[in-house]
């Protein structure tokens, strides 16, 4: 197989692409689609403190190293979980990679935000793990972005973890969930930072080879938690799907984002108040962080 | 296994998706229609992540 580009040997090929790419034009092809998300959806500017969430995952870490390369301003953030050795190691591969290319790195906890990791969140709540664990990123990026006067925080979502999360939605119709599926979700509020997803043109075979080619030391383990999570399912069954016609989950989530997202998007602006004990941004009167916090709190 | 075959060959007979794994043969990336011989290792990475990202 050879390189569509040079012609020279390839090291991946990208079907839904039609093409094989050589490790220096693969690396080339993949910061021009992470150039191309900032560009189309106005993510940040050159001159914005971007907030780096990162997990010690090549999504992560991977979109940490463009952005540096690009010579964006940023800075990480590394929420520690508190999932037994999984946190542990992936902490460690944060930290070493900062190091590494002497990039600053905040690290919070879950433990210290909510007043119990993780796992006892849990036990706790009775419901997924993935559940606290999502409330808890969401809320904890915003919040450190916002102590530190950052309006931009990036993720390293890719487009396998958008085509999942959309099928998710489509399954059962969350039509609030697909109102918001973006990779750029704009601040409604002054207590609320942009959030974005430059990978999100990217499939997670082609982040993994670039972590890869880039010699990045990322954790490939996966979250003992994330075993058997819906998401995961929802992965496998489109991965079936593209194998069976390349294309399919870049036609999936694109098409639904050209065509079908308008229809979806709320004519109606939802009301957003300040949440009544820590002053995040809340459609209630007490922030869904809040209320976890208490739940933990009368339980622990 | 026995080597002498195509990587997409190999995948085939494990039930792998090719999608869902990276193929490396030392510090290198190898693609689908390359031979792996007897006396070579090659390792099979998912890719896959999941739960609620990062």
């Amino acid at each position: 197989m050879k390189c569509r580009k040079c012609g020279e040997p390839a090291v991946l090929e990208l079907r839904r692409h039609n093409a094989a790419f050589c490790a220096p034009d693969f690396l080339g092809f993949f910061r021009n689609q992470v150039r191309e998300a900032i560009r189309k959806h106005r993510m940040f500017a050159r001159d914005e403190h971007v907030l780096v969430a990162v997990s010690g995952g090549k999504d992560s870490l991977g979109l940490w190293d463009v952005l540096l390369d690009e010579g964006y301003r940023t800075t990480g953030l590394y929420l520690d979980l508190g999932i037994f050795d999984y946190s542990v190691e992936s902490k460690a591969k944060c930290e070493a990679f900062a190091a590494r290319r002497g990039a600053p790195l905040l690290v919070a906890s879950v433990a210290e935000a909510v007043g119990a990791p993780v796992p006892v969140i849990q036990a706790v709540t009775r419901r997924p793990p993935c559940s606290g664990c999502g409330l808890s990123k969401r809320y904890l990026m915003n919040r450190v972005a916002l102590e530190h006067g950052m309006p931009v925080v990036a993720t390293g979502h890719n487009l396998d973890d958008e085509a999942a999360t959309l099928l998710g939605s489509v399954l059962h119709w969350q039509t609030e969930a697909l109102a918001r599926q973006s990779p750029a979700l704009p601040s409604t509020h002054a207590k609320l930072v942009r959030r974005v997803k430059p990978l999100y043109r990217l499939s997670e075979r082609e982040t993994a080879a670039y972590a890869v080619l880039r010699k990045i030391d990322y954790i490939v383990e996966e979250c003992p938690f994330a075993k058997g999570a819906t998401s995961i399912a929802h992965k496998e069954i489109l991965s079936r799907m593209e194998d069976a016609s390349p294309g399919t989950k870049h036609n999936f989530l694109f098409g639904y984002l050209e065509k079908a997202r308008p229809a979806f998007e709320r004519a109606e602006a939802v009301t957003l108040n300040e949440c009544a004990r820590c002053g995040q941004v809340t459609t209630g009167t007490v922030c869904a962080f809040c209320k976890l916090a208490d739940q933990v709190k009368r339980a622990t | 296994m026995a080597g002498g075959r195509r990587v997409k060959d190999v995948l085939r007979e494990l039930d792998i998706i090719p999608e869902t794994v990276l193929v490396i043969r030392g510090d290198d990336l190898v693609t689908a229609d390359q031979v792996v011989h007897d006396d070579e290792t090659i390792e099979l990475r998912p890719v896959m992540s999941g739960g609620s990202a990062p």
